[in-house]
This record gives C-alpha cells, sequence and structure tokens, in this order.
C-alpha cells in the first residue's frame, strides 16, 4: 500500500490495497488522467453530463465539480451542464412517485450549482423530423493540436485575470445560471407533467414490444436521441456518459449477443462520434463499480435509487440482465474477467469503412445510427438467415411493396408530397424501415408488434429517405459520380 | 391443432425450425436445411471441381450429418467431388471404439471410403496413456493439439485437397464468447472465417458454419442417421461451459441469438497496431507454429520425459533448451513435473 | 455464551428494495454459544428481515455476487469477509452494484 501508514479500507485487486486518503487520491487522479490522456475535451467547451441519478453519475459530477473548482491543481477548464431524464412512464411508475424523484434529483443537482435541465421521456414525442439527420456541416472543425488549444486558452485567461476580472470559465458559468434561472424557477416550482396523451403513446409503445430485450434496447435508442436532442439545442458539443469499467464489460457482452459485434468500440470505448457534431465522451469507464460504491460511501456523494425495467427482474428475463449476470458471476469466480474484456474491447475498432465520411444519410442505421453494417457479401450470417427466412416461408408471402406503390395509393397521380399531414396512412410498414436498419436494430424491430407506434420523427425521416431512396434507384444510371450527398 | 407447413402450406406441420420459428413439415425443412447448406458452400466458394475433400468423421451427429449432406449435395449439384472420410482414433477405449464402430457403419450406408489415423500410430502415446500421466485438469489441451494435427497428417497421407469439419453455428458462437472473455484476440479474428489455414497446412472448411445444432439433431432423428451421442468420458474443459451454458440461456431468451453472435464475430475489426503472433513452421516437425517448436512437439516432450506440465503454460524460453537438447535445471524440472488431478 | 450483539445494517444501491425500501436497520442479534460472524448474520437476515426474493441477495452462505459489504466503513475482503466476528456496535453495509449508473 502506498503511504504504508494509515490503515487500509479497501482492496481493489490481490495485493492493492488502499487507506483512505490514497484512495481518494487515486480516485481523483484516474479521472484528470482519463481526460488529460485522450484529449478530445477541449477548454471552453460546454459539456453536457447525462445523469441517470445513479451512484456512477453521481461519482462523475462529483468529479467534474473537483476538477473545476479553484484550488485545483490542473484546472478542467471546460463549461458542464447536467441532464437529467424521468423514465417513469416506461416503468409505469405514478406521477407522484416520478415528481418525487425529481425533486430529490433536483435538490443534489442545484448543490452542484452547475446549470442543469430535467426532461421526461415523453418528450420525445416533440423531438422535429431533422433530428435523424446527422449535420455534417456542423462538425467543429479542429485546426490546431490540442496543445494550442490550452495555450491560447490559457492566455486568454491570463490577459483577462490582469483586467481584474474573475476566471472566463466562472464567469461563463454564472452567465448560464443566470440564464438558466427562468428555467429552473419553472421547474422547481413543479415539475411541467407531460400530456397524457404522450404518456399513453410512450407506454403503448414499450407494450408493444414483446421481449424485455428489446424493450431496454429501444429505452436505450431513444434515450440517446433525447439527449442528442438537448445537447444539439443547448449549443453541448460534447456529452459525458458515467458508465463504469464494470458495466461497459457487461455492455459489451449483450452487445456481441445482439449482433452489434461491428460498433463494439463506439459503444463503449471512450469516444463516440457517431453524431457527427455532439461526441459522447465515457470519462468513468476504468472505474470499476466496486470502486464507485466505495468512493461514493467513503466521501458521503448522495445517490438516487430509480428502479429500471429490469429491477427484481428474474435472471433470464433479457439478454442484458443474463449477460450482468453471468459477468458477475465469472468474475467472482474469474478476478480477471472484467478487465480482460474491458482491454480486448480496446483492441477492437470500427472497420475502416466507417473512419471515411458517410457518403450520404442511408449508410446510417435510422435509430443507433451507426454505420449499416447489412451490406455484407453473399458468405456471410447476415445473407444466411435471410435466406433461411425465404426457405421457411411460402414463396408468395413474400413481397415488398414498393414505396413507389404505396405512394400512389395515398397521393394522387403519383406526386409525392413530402412532408403532408394529411398523409396518415402509414405508408411505411415493417419491410420499408426494416431496409434502414442495422443488424441489431432489425432484431429488436423483430420484436415489436408494429411499428406506427414509434415517435412521429422516426416514422417520418424513415419516410423520407425510403423515397429518397426510390427516387435515386430511378435517377442512378443518370448521376456522373458518387459524390457525397447530404440528403 | 395441427396447422400448416409453412412453406408449402400443403402438409401437415410436424416440427418448428429452432433457427426461425417456423413451424414446417418434414420434406420442407429437409429440403431447406439441406438448401441452407448448399448456399454457405456456393456462396463462401468452399469446393473446386474435381477435388478431393476429406470429412472429419468423429462418429458424433455433426460429422454423420455432414456425410450425409455432403453426399446428397454432391450428387444433386455436381459439385464434382471425391470424399473421404477421415476418422481419428484417440485411444480412450470404451467411448472411441464405439465412435469408431459408428464411423465404419457411416462408411458402408454412405458407400464413402474411410481412412482411421490412430494417436498411437503417430505420436506412440493413446489418451488413456497420456491422462495417466498428466492428470484430468489439462488433458483437453493435449487431445485437442494432437486431434489437430492427426486429422492434417491423416489427409495428407490421403492427397487430400480440402479438410472439412462438423463445426456448427453453436460452436462458432461459443467460441466466439470464449476468445472474447479470454481476451485471445487472435483467436476472436479468425474463429468465424469459413475456411482456415496458412500456407503449408491443408486448408478446412466448415460447410455447417450457419446450421443450429438443434436442427442438425432434428435432420438425423428424422432422415434417421446413425450415430453416437455420449460426451467424451474425460470432463469437458471448465471455461468453454460457462460459455456454452451462457449460450443455451441467450438461444432460450431469442434463437436468433446464435446467428447475431457469429455476424457479431464476423464484424468485429482488430486495430492494425495490435500484436498478433507470426505464423512460422516448426524446427522439429515442420508443423505450422508461431514458436521454434509446434505446441504437439512440446507436449510429446514433455510426455516422453515424463514432464507433464511442459506445454501447459508459458515456458517458452525452455523451449530452446529443449530444442538444443540441453538438460533442465532443477528447479525447471520441478515446475513442470507437479500435476493435479 | 455470548452476549447479544447491536448492529447498525445499511443496505443502498437498491438493495433497500428487498427490505421494505427502509435503508437502516438497528438489530440486536440473540445472544448464542458461538461468537456471531457474519455467515450466521447473513442466516439471520435471511429469516428475519428479507421481505422477498431472497435469491436477490444471497446465494448459497454468501451474498449475491454484485453485492459489496463494509465492515465499519472498510472493505470485507480485509476483514476475514465471512468469518469476521461481529462486534457490539458494528456498521455492517451492503450495496448492491448491479442496475443504475
Amino acid at each position: 500500500m502506498k503511504c504504508k501508514e494509515a490503515s487500509a479500507v479497501l482492496i481493489i485487486r490481490v495485493g492493492d490495497a488502499f487507506c483512505r486518503s490514497c484512495f481518494k487520491e487515486y480516485f481523483v487522479h484516474k479521472f484528470r488522467a482519463m481526460l488529460g490522456k485522450n484529449r478530445v475535451v477541449f477548454p471552453g467547451e460546454k459539456v453536457l453530463l447525462a445523469y441517470s441519478g445513479g451512484p456512477s453519475s453521481n461519482a462523475m459530477v462529483q468529479q467534474v465539480q473537483e476538477g473545476l473548482s479553484r484550488d485545483a491543481p490542473k484546472k478542467l477548464r471546460f463549461i458542464p451542464g447536467i441532464l437529467f431524464i424521468d423514465e417513469g412512464a416506461v416503468c409505469n411508475q405514478s406521477w407522484e412517485d416520478r415528481e418525487r424523484t425529481m425533486s430529490e434529483i433536483e435538490n443534489i443537482l442545484k448543490a452542484t450549482s452547475f446549470p442543469f435541465h430535467i426532461l421526461s421521456l415523453e418528450q420525445l414525442f416533440t423531438l422535429p423530423q431533422t433530428m435523424l439527420q446527422m449535420n455534417l456541416a456542423e462538425i467543429p472543425k479542429r485546426d490546431g493540436s490540442y496543445k494550442q488549444a490550452v495555450g491560447s486558452f490559457l492566455g486568454q485567461q491570463k490577459a483577462q485575470a490582469e483586467d481584474g476580472v474573475s476566471d472566463a470559465a466562472d464567469r461563463l458559468t454564472q452567465i448560464h445560471i443566470a440564464d438558466n434561472s427562468s428555467v429552473e424557477c419553472s421547474q422547481s416550482a413543479a415539475f411541467s407533467r407531460p400530456a397524457a396523451e404522450h404518456t399513453a403513446a410512450l407506454r403503448d409503445m414499450f407494450n408493444s414490444a414483446k421481449t424485455l430485450t428489446a424493450k431496454q434496447e429501444l429505452l436505450h435508442l431513444l434515450r440517446n436521441h433525447l439527449i442528442l436532442h438537448v445537447a444539439r439545442t443547448h449549443g453541448y458539443s460534447k456529452v459525458m456518459s458515467g458508465e463504469s469499467c464494470t458495466r461497459l464489460a457487461v455492455r459489451l457482452l449483450s452487445n456481441i449477443s445482439l449482433g452489434r459485434g461491428a460498433f463494439l468500440p463506439l459503444d463503449t470505448g471512450f469516444s463516440d462520434n457517431r453524431y457527427g457534431d455532439v461526441v459522447i465522451v465515457r470519462p468513468m469507464r476504468d472505474y470499476s463499480l466496486k470502486e464507485i460504491s466505495f468512493y461514493n460511501r467513503l466521501f458521503n456523494v448522495p445517490s438516487v435509487f430509480i428502479p429500471a425495467l429490469d429491477t427484481k427482474a428474474s435472471g433470464n428475463s433479457s439478454i442484458q440482465h443474463l449477460s450482468e449476470s453471468f459477468i458477475t458471476k465469472l468474475q467472482a469466480d474469474f478476478p480477471s474477467t472484467v478487465s480482460t474484456v474491458y482491454r480486448t474491447s480496446e483492441k477492437l475498432h470500427v472497420s475502416r469503412t466507417d473512419t471515411t465520411q458517410p457518403k450520404n444519410q442511408q449508410d446510417k442505421c435510422l435509430l443507433c445510427m451507426c454505420t449499416l453494417d447489412t451490406h455484407t457479401g453473399p458468405a456471410s450470417a447476415f445473407f444466411a438467415t435471410q435466406k433461411s427466412q425465404q426457405l421457411s416461408e411460402k414463396k408468395s408471402l413474400k413481397n415488398v411493396p414498393s414505396a413507389k406503390d404505396s405512394e400512389k395509393q395515398c397521393c394522387n397521380g403519383g406526386q409525392c408530397c413530402k412532408e403532408s399531414a394529411s398523409c396518415t396512412n402509414s405508408v411505411t410498414g415493417t419491410q420499408d424501415i426494416v431496409h434502414l436498419l442495422c443488424y441489431s436494430c432489425r432484431v429488436t424491430i423483430k420484436d415489436l408488434n408494429s411499428m406506427d407506434k414509434l415517435p412521429s420523427y422516426i416514422l417520418k425521416e424513415a419516410e423520407h429517405r425510403t423515397r429518397r431512396m426510390e427516387m435515386r434507384k430511378e435517377i442512378e444510371e443518370f448521376l456522373l459520380d458518387d459524390h457525397s450527398e447530404d440528403i | 391443432m395441427p396447422i400448416n407447413c409453412s412453406s408449402c402450406e400443403t402438409q401437415r406441420a410436424v416440427l418448428r425450425r429452432p433457427k426461425t420459428g417456423h413451424s414446417v413439415c418434414k420434406e420442407c425443412f429437409f429440403r431447406a436445411f439441406e438448401e441452407e447448406i448448399h448456399h454457405t458452400i456456393v456462396s463462401a466458394q468452399l469446393f473446386q471441381p474435381g477435388e478431393k475433400v476429406g470429412i472429419g468423421a468423429s462418429g458424433g451427429k455433426d460429422s454423420t450429418v455432414l456425410a450425409h449432406v455432403l453426399k446428397v449435395l454432391n450428387e444433386r449439384y455436381n459439385y464434382g467431388l471425391e470424399l473421404i472420410l477421415v476418422s481419428v482414433d484417440e485411444g480412450i477405449s470404451g467411448y472411441r471404439d464405439d465412435s469408431l464402430e459408428t464411423v465404419k457403419r457411416n462408411q458402408q450406408q454412405y458407400e464413402l471410403p474411410l481412412k482411421i489415423v490412430s494417436y498411437q500410430e503417430l505420436y506412440g502415446w493413446t489418451m488413456d496413456q497420456i491422462v495417466k500421466q498428466v492428470g484430468l485438469k489439462n488433458n483437453c489441451t493435449f487431445c485437442g493439439v494432437f486431434r489437430r494435427q492427426a486429422l492434417d497428417r491423416g489427409a495428407m497421407m490421403l492427397g487430400v485437397n480440402k479438410i472439412c469439419t462438423g463445426h456448427n453455428a453453436d460452436d462458432i458462437a461459443e467460441t466466439v464468447l470464449m476468445n472474447f472473455l479470454r481476451g485471445d484476440i487472435a483467436r476472436l479474428r479468425r474463429c468465424t472465417a469459413i475456411t482456415t489455414g496458412s500456407e503449408g497446412a491443408i486448408p478446412r472448411c466448415k460447410p455447417l458454419k450457419y446450421a443450429y445444432e438443434k436442427e442438425i439433431v432434428l435432420y438425423a432423428y428424422f432422415k434417421k442417421l446413425d450415430y453416437f451421442s455420449t460426451e467424451c468420458i474425460y470432463s469437458p474443459n471448465a471455461y468453454r461451459g460457462h460459455a456454452r451454458a451462457f449460450l443455451k440461456d441467450l438461444e432460450a431468451l431469442r434463437p436468433s441469438a446464435i446467428m447475431d453472435i457469429i455476424h457479431s464475430g464476423e464484424n468485429l475489426s482488430v486495430k492494425e497496431d495490435v500484436k498478433m503472433p507470426v505464423q512460422g513452421t516448426c524446427t522439429r516437425c515442420g508443423y505450422i507454429s508461431s514458436q521454434g517448436l509446434c505446441k504437439a512437439c512440446v507436449l510429446l516432450e514433455g510426455l516422453n520425459r515424463g514432464l507433464p506440465k511442459l506445454g501447459i503454460g508459458k515456458h517458452h524460453k525452455l523451449h530452446h533448451k529443449l530444442l538444443a537438447q540441453e538438460p533442465l535445471s532443477e528447479a525447471e524440472t520441478r515446475k513442470l513435473k507437479s500435476i493435479d488431478f | 455464551m455470548v452476549a447479544p450483539i447491536n448492529l447498525q445494517l445499511e443496505f443502498g444501491g437498491g438493495a433497500e428494495l428487498l427490505f421494505d425500501g427502509v435503508k437502516k436497520h438497528h438489530v440486536t442479534l440473540p445472544s448464542q454459544s458461538d461468537p456471531w460472524d457474519i455467515k450466521h448474520l447473513l442466516v439471520w437476515i435471511k429469516d428475519n428481515l428479507l421481505k422477498e426474493r431472497s435469491e436477490l441477495f444471497i446465494q448459497g452462505d454468501t451474498v449475491r455476487p454484485g453485492i459489496l459489504v463494509l465492515v465499519n466503513d472498510a472493505d470485507w475482503e480485509l476483514m476475514g469477509e465471512l468469518d469476521y466476528k461481529l462486534q457490539d456496535q458494528d456498521n455492517i453495509v451492503f450495496i448492491s452494484t448491479l442496475h443504475g449508473g
């Protein structure tokens, strides 16, 4: 043990015992080192902390506070905001329970003095259609290196300090609090209860998922959409998510089982740039849940326990839950399991076709927004599954309704209306949406009873992309080259 | 309540396909099962006309079904292949004798030539003798390594161009999981490849790669194929058992999970700067190896010298000593001798 | 004979759901011939406090993997785990690390 004087309170690995103060030092240092090593968070950047109320989120917020505080040796230099999403409707919680939870959360967040936003998942039904389109134009151009950016930021600060103005970052934070104070007031008075029809629509959508696995996947996808939306509309270019090492090892295993092998580095790596303009970072990924729980306990970091979809579920209720039980049990017998899995994932990267700019929107999955992994050749598991489907069904059943035909049905004379409220009969059947999805999203969708319960921004975007695809097919022979389009 | 087959819609359905959940009649099931394997073979271009193909036959359900289906498809689609059954006798009394009898029966039933290679003739050791020396903890390592080489050597003796084995979808999914859990990045990359084998070795392929184990059993059952179904009497590898249990639980939750895992495995991409072992040849027997001595030679050396732990765990430095025929020090000998049953 | 022992038990991380949502419990273990250790405490908790789904808390004779145990704010692995002998006024904390984040 490091200091060899105080008595140990915690054992991390075999032979690695810590006393209270050494542990604190170790914990705080890891956070700094994580951000410092991966130089993706630039000074002065607005960073949204995705807060779930759980132990990892709270530890992360606390570390951000520590890092930004005046007397920190190597101060962190970004501008944080916090987002909490109330998902109680999905778990069939009563509004009273949800309100109670939200007040608890609000108290904790108020104490941080960072600007915060508390939303309900029902807000999904108010998202604009353009949400799912990748904003290629807005990717910030990072011309200089990270060091240059820090240098110039420090230079700015020094100049301002000499002017007798307080720290630039503090100033900006204060401005934000002032900006948000009106928002905060309206929220703390009483949390605005979402429209009953939205709550009902949300419940219906989740009830249309036949398996818990699909429900959990859907929740994850939709939650990310909402986070992305909030980040974009409030000018946050980064989102920090509090997943711990343990949680990520479990996610790795369940994602492999769900068919997301192509996207493992994005789903579990330090930085996830699938959206382009907003980058997700995971600064807690080197911490095990044990370390986080101990830290929170020893240093009184509060946390709120919110029941999730699979709380108290039995062992085999969903793939995610099964993976969690499996890894936890295996870890008990083979203590290097989590770290081995974690290290394996670091050796993976997204396949080469993803790092180049995507040619057009069609190449991205409608739901998870990763580059489609369904363009595999005929000698692949994907094709084999399609073949099996074909062979087991009567040939005549498998007819693909072309979008063109269905358009003719609803609009007169083939005149397509791109965005018409009158076009309400769901033109998009399962067939059409499926082509726009990656392998694992396809499997998730298969577990849904019907597609029309999905929020309108998804359905409209699906329609839009399908139409573009049809149009493109028609004019393909006339296009001169495969130039990148912003579809 | 009788329902009709979802494919032909005329006959009554007698089984539900584990792979897709469709209820189908016998004939449609046979057709679908065989067609899928045909598709696998054709899309991956596994064979060329005129090739001599060795089928790894253990007498178990996978290899029996493989042999049967290959024979059927070879005739139906004129692959133009010359098929031979190759079987390995590990020398496990009671277990292997029975399965070998099954293989001999297969030979007659399918009218295919058969070649049997034994550990005894190749290495001078039977599995029974090995277990006596090595114990029950690491015996599977020995058997796996030896069997792989035995199949290759048998094939070489016959002048075979390709070997096919009966690995099914469940096996591959299990291997993906296991390699992932153990952090074996090199194997993780290779294990979903349908054809494996590098320069100098006979390429091996897995035509049953996308066939579910349950469907293989159903096929064998309905076609009344003869196979031997007991597990090896020496206990199975503990770690693989975990992966297998997890896979079975997954399958119960979502039958497509097996294919989903294979899809994940096929789409994993390893960073370029990750160190991979370089493949060379064994200096003693010429087989491919990433070390100076191939695994089989190391294991054999251990057996012959009465050092059963040689080859289990990492003692690469000692390989040089062995190659040079130098004696090992006291401490090294002691480390390699201890066995736990 | 060992005197009765007073303990403060705490449940967190979601484990409190199995105990009617109550996080802190003051309990008194009755006097018995052998000294109390954590192994016996678990049995006692199962018989007297656990309201439901005991398999979510206990597995075999120890806690379910994923549940951390602290003895007076120190990792129980440093204190002998199941064999730690309980003392009067000890504080034992059970934190579940499953779910939430």
